[in-house]
């Protein structure tokens, strides 16, 4: 096979947040190459719940007709992305007829201290039983990613057949940069969806989030809405504001999770990257992106932003820095990438 | 302490905290409820068996939460989690039953994420099987109860609400009471206590299914039958599991065979009511110590034994045997006068402790009015709460009375209680306590006073002391039996003051009022709630006042 052939992406496309995001700049990015075709699946993980508002948009955009709950996916080619909406199923629910099928691995297979983010092998045994391919790979979209399946490999056994892609499937963050301040203030902020993972415990938020700040802005704080929010930080639900007036308001992004859950890619950092903000985050997730986001326990936290704002050129060296290193991430990386596992002399698809 | 949890905020999940947080009391662990958790509705009964273990969390010092019914972990409840700041020393165990791996992992994460830190995790599919209840979120765990002194058999016979709209019923029920080898007891749930209450048949002994917790009806039984169309709920089953565990006989006798089908050391018992005396006569009674034994030695005992989940979970039980009591304090005597204001009560109670002799070491457990008095004749003497119009609830100073007598009285203790109600505190303590009580109980029922409430709790009493009255008419009494014992006045005896004494009060007495006394009449008519006696006083006032010289005191 010289070209990419049929491809056919599998997906629930309810997923909030990154992972729909990612998947819909994926698609925009190798549409061009080769009209997939988009099976969407109505899991019950997300039932009840609309397609995430990106991805209609660039199925809009790309004049994708999705086919819902097809019996039969069949392609040279099925790209599953995240194999954890099948968490809450009995079975696979379809079949699946291919020559190579990629499951792209959104979700940690491992949280941090090693426990099990969802029934990986429950999951992985459903599309085992309902496919018939050549070749069937799990492909992570980090480093971190990576090292989690790979671990979980490890302890429980890749099914037989299986093989993990030797690059990373990354989330494209082709994103518009725009150019850091030069008079930089201890404006601080961050944004996610609402869940309990996303936030780190209410001592360290504090720490991240001090009265001291000249602003303290979280969108996507219905948890700390409901739990009572202290009057120095200005909370906004999900959604509740523009992505652009948010970033208006801050200088640093400082984004924490709880200690038991981590980013597996952190679109969310790349975001807070492009917007030309400082970015502070732990240091396993912040390994992602080189130096591009600090990495840094919450106590730091006030230390890190300080010695920027008392010296605007160092930030903004910084900041630029750090959208540079996003290249790494653009579309046409990924459109690379994506050529090469199709080209017979360097590819690996089957 | 040990705070329990559930994953849901439901009056279902409340009473399933209740369940575990009582259970493991009684093993001797610390435990308290998050009292923002309570339902804003809970019945009078729960109250009480709630009352010691709500607690404002804020100045309680954890060390450990167990989260029961973990298959749903709701947002709220993440939401108090990770509110509670735990620290890295408080232990955190997530219990359920899940149905498979994704439902495991998914209550470890949740809760994970709302407090920091990876909790423990206690599948009690793998621990105990199938539960006996479906969707039950208590752990449903056999503790045993202790072994209760000879006594004449007693057996419950737990109902659903329905088995009253047969007519056949209560007639059938009425019949098994009257048999002389057990005395018989029936739980029944909602408003079956009151119907019944309100029938003829309002002699039966009647418990409502969340009256006493299921360790206090264990505690009671010894041969329990359970009808219905299955395991009636989580309350009844761990009623059951109790007793099984005591070496006592459940007998499985539900349209579906529940306990049974669900591996537990039942007997399969008639469906029909009317079957049932002779059942328990012939196969059960003649056997029952042998089935009790035999059911303490199954397997599947074990595996639902409260030892194993106490293993599971990393719990130390504190005492090893259900009645080991706090200390090695022998048992007391305890009086508890009560009633309005409460002097002839006390009074009274008083004389009697003086007359036990060396050795009984009595205390007291009464009303702010008595304590001085009861702390002037050389007592101990535990303060209760008098009831005031300013308690939002009616029975509020009945919940402290029950908490401090539940605190004081250990198994084995005599409680005499002197009054004319039995309230909910005394009734309560006494079952579940297993206490050896005595009512003192001086008549004073009027003609035609409705007596069944003032009788209903008798039963809970191993012995009934009349005293008698000065007028006939006051020494009419309702019950009869054995238990029933029927005495004089119980009365202080002064000495008589010799003629000069007597002179010199008079004459005291008259420079006080400023007036001749030459007679003093005392009058002491007081019923609290059993009798009203104004218009005799008045009667007597009328009289006495023509009389010259007579002084008339009237206490009230």
């Amino acid at each position: 096979m010289t070209g990419p052939g049929r491809i056919a992406y599998l997906l629930d496309p309810r997923f909030p947040g990154g992972t729909s995001s990612a998947v819909a700049e994926e698609l925009r990015t190798i549409a061009p190459l080769c009209q997939p075709a988009v099976h969407a699946v109505s899991s019950r993980m997300f039932a009840g719940h609309d397609p995430a508002p990106p991805l209609a948009a660039a199925f809009e955009a790309l004049g994708i007709e999705s086919v819902w709950d097809a019996d039969t996916v069949s392609a040279d080619t099925v790209i599953l992305h995240n194999p954890s909406f099948l968490k809450f199923e009995s079975g696979f629910g379809r079949r699946v007829l291919c020559r190579h099928l990629i499951v792209v691995t959104h979700e940690n297979f491992l949280r941090p201290g090693g426990e099990e983010a969802f029934d990986v092998t429950g999951c992985l045994d459903r599309i085992d039983r309902g496919t018939l391919a050549l070749r069937k790979s799990l492909a992570p979209i980090s480093a971190h990613n990576r090292a989690t399946v790979a671990a979980w490999g490890g302890r429980f056994g890749l099914p037989p057949g299986w093989d993990v892609l030797q690059e990373d499937w990354f989330n494209i963050c082709d994103l518009p940069m725009i150019a850091p301040t030069d008079t930089p203030r201890d404006r601080r902020g961050r944004h996610s969806r609402p869940g309990f993972e996303k936030f780190p415990p209410p001592g360290d938020l504090g720490l991240c989030f001090p009265s001291h700040a000249e602003a303290n802005v979280i969108l996507g704080a219905d948890l700390l809405i409901a739990e009572g929010a202290p009057a120095h930080w200005q909370v906004y639900p999900f959604r509740g504001l523009e992505l652009a007036r948010y970033f208006g308001m801050i200088d640093f992004m400082v984004y924490f999770t709880a200690p038991t859950w981590q980013e597996s890619f952190g679109r969310v950092l790349a975001e807070g990257i492009a917007a030309g903000k400082v970015v502070i985050s732990d240091k396993a997730t912040a390994a992602g992106f080189g130096g591009g986001v600090i990495g840094a326990r919450p106590e730091e936290v006030d230390g890190i932003i300080r010695a920027f704002v008392d010296d605007p050129a160092r930030f903004a060296r910084h900041v630029r820095a750090a959208q540079a290193a996003l290249a790494a991430f653009s579309a046409d990386a990924f459109r690379a990438r994506f050529a090469g596992l199709f080209d017979p002399r360097t590819g690996a698809a089957a | 302490m040990i705070l329990i949890e559930a994953g849901e905020r439901t009056d279902k999940a409340f009473d399933a905290k209740l369940l575990v947080a009582t259970q493991l009391a009684a093993r001797g662990h610390r435990v308290v409820l998050d009292d923002r958790t309570r339902p804003e509705k809970v019945e009078r009964y729960q109250k009480y068996e709630v009352a010691a273990f709500l607690a404002d969390l804020g100045g309680v010092t954890l060390r450990r939460v167990i989260l029961i019914g973990a298959e749903s972990v709701a947002q709220d409840t993440m939401m108090a989690l990770r509110g509670l700041r735990l620290g890295a020393d408080v232990a955190v165990s997530v219990v359920g039953r899940f149905a498979d791996r994704q439902s495991a992992i998914a209550a470890r994460a949740k809760v994970a994420y709302a407090i920091g830190r990876e909790p423990d995790l206690v599948d009690l599919a793998t621990l105990q099987g199938p539960p006996l209840v479906a969707n039950a979120i208590s752990p449903l765990a056999a503790a045993p109860t202790p072994v209760p002194p000879e006594r004449l058999t007693q057996v419950f016979i737990v109902l659903p609400q329905e088995a009253l709209d047969d007519p056949q019923t209560l007639p059938v029920l009425s019949a098994m009471d009257n048999l002389p080898d057990y005395r018989l007891n029936v739980i029944l749930p909602g408003k079956g206590k009151e119907q019944v209450k309100a029938s003829r048949h309002a002699g039966l002994t009647v418990f409502g299914y969340s009256e006493l917790s299921p360790a206090a009806f264990a505690r009671l039984a010894d041969i329990a039958a359970f009808f219905g169309d299955s395991v009636p709920g989580e309350r009844m089953a761990a009623f059951a599991l109790d007793l099984m565990r005591s070496g006592r006989v459940a007998i499985d006798c539900t349209a579906s065979g529940g306990f049974l089908a669900g591996g537990a050391p039942v007997l399969r018992g008639p469906e029909e009511i009317a079957a049932l005396a002779n059942y328990v006569q012939h196969t059960v009674l003649v056997n029952r110590r042998e089935i009790g034994r035999q059911a303490q030695k199954s397997p599947w005992l074990a595996t639902h034994s409260v030892e194993a989940l106490e293993q599971a979970l990393g719990l130390e039980a504190t005492v090893t045997a259900a009645d080991a009591p706090e200390g090695t304090a022998a048992s007391r005597s305890v009086f508890l006068p009560t009633n309005g204001v409460g002097l002839g009560h006390a009074r009274r109670c008083t004389l009697i402790a003086e007359a036990m002799g060396p050795g009984a070491d009595p205390a007291f457990a009464a009303f702010p009015s008595c304590v001085p008095l009861i702390l002037d004749r050389g007592f101990d003497c535990l303060p209760l709460v008098q009831k005031s119009p300013d308690h939002v609830e009616d029975h509020a100073n009945d919940l402290l009375s029950y908490l401090r007598l539940r605190r004081v009285l250990r198994s084995g203790d005599r409680l005499i209680f002197d009054g004319g109600f039995v309230f909910d505190s005394i009734h309560r303590v006494i079952l579940e306590h297993g206490l050896d009580a005595t009512w003192i109980r001086r008549g004073l029922w009027q003609a035609g006073q409705t007596l069944a409430t003032a009788l209903d709790r008798e039963h809970t009493f191993a012995r009934v002391i009349v005293p008698g009255e000065a007028f006939a008419e006051l020494n009419s009494d309702r019950s009869t039996g054995t238990h029933v014992h029927a005495v004089g006045p119980i009365v202080q005896r002064l000495p008589q003051p010799d003629g000069a004494e007597r002179a010199a009060r008079r004459a005291a007495l008259g420079q006080m009022l400023g007036r001749e006394v030459g007679e003093l009449v005392v009058t002491m008519l007081g019923g609290g709630v059993a009798a009203d006696r104004t218009a005799q006083m008045q009667a007597l006032a009328t009289q006495l006042d023509l009389r010259p010289g007579c002084l008339h005191l009237i206490v009230v």
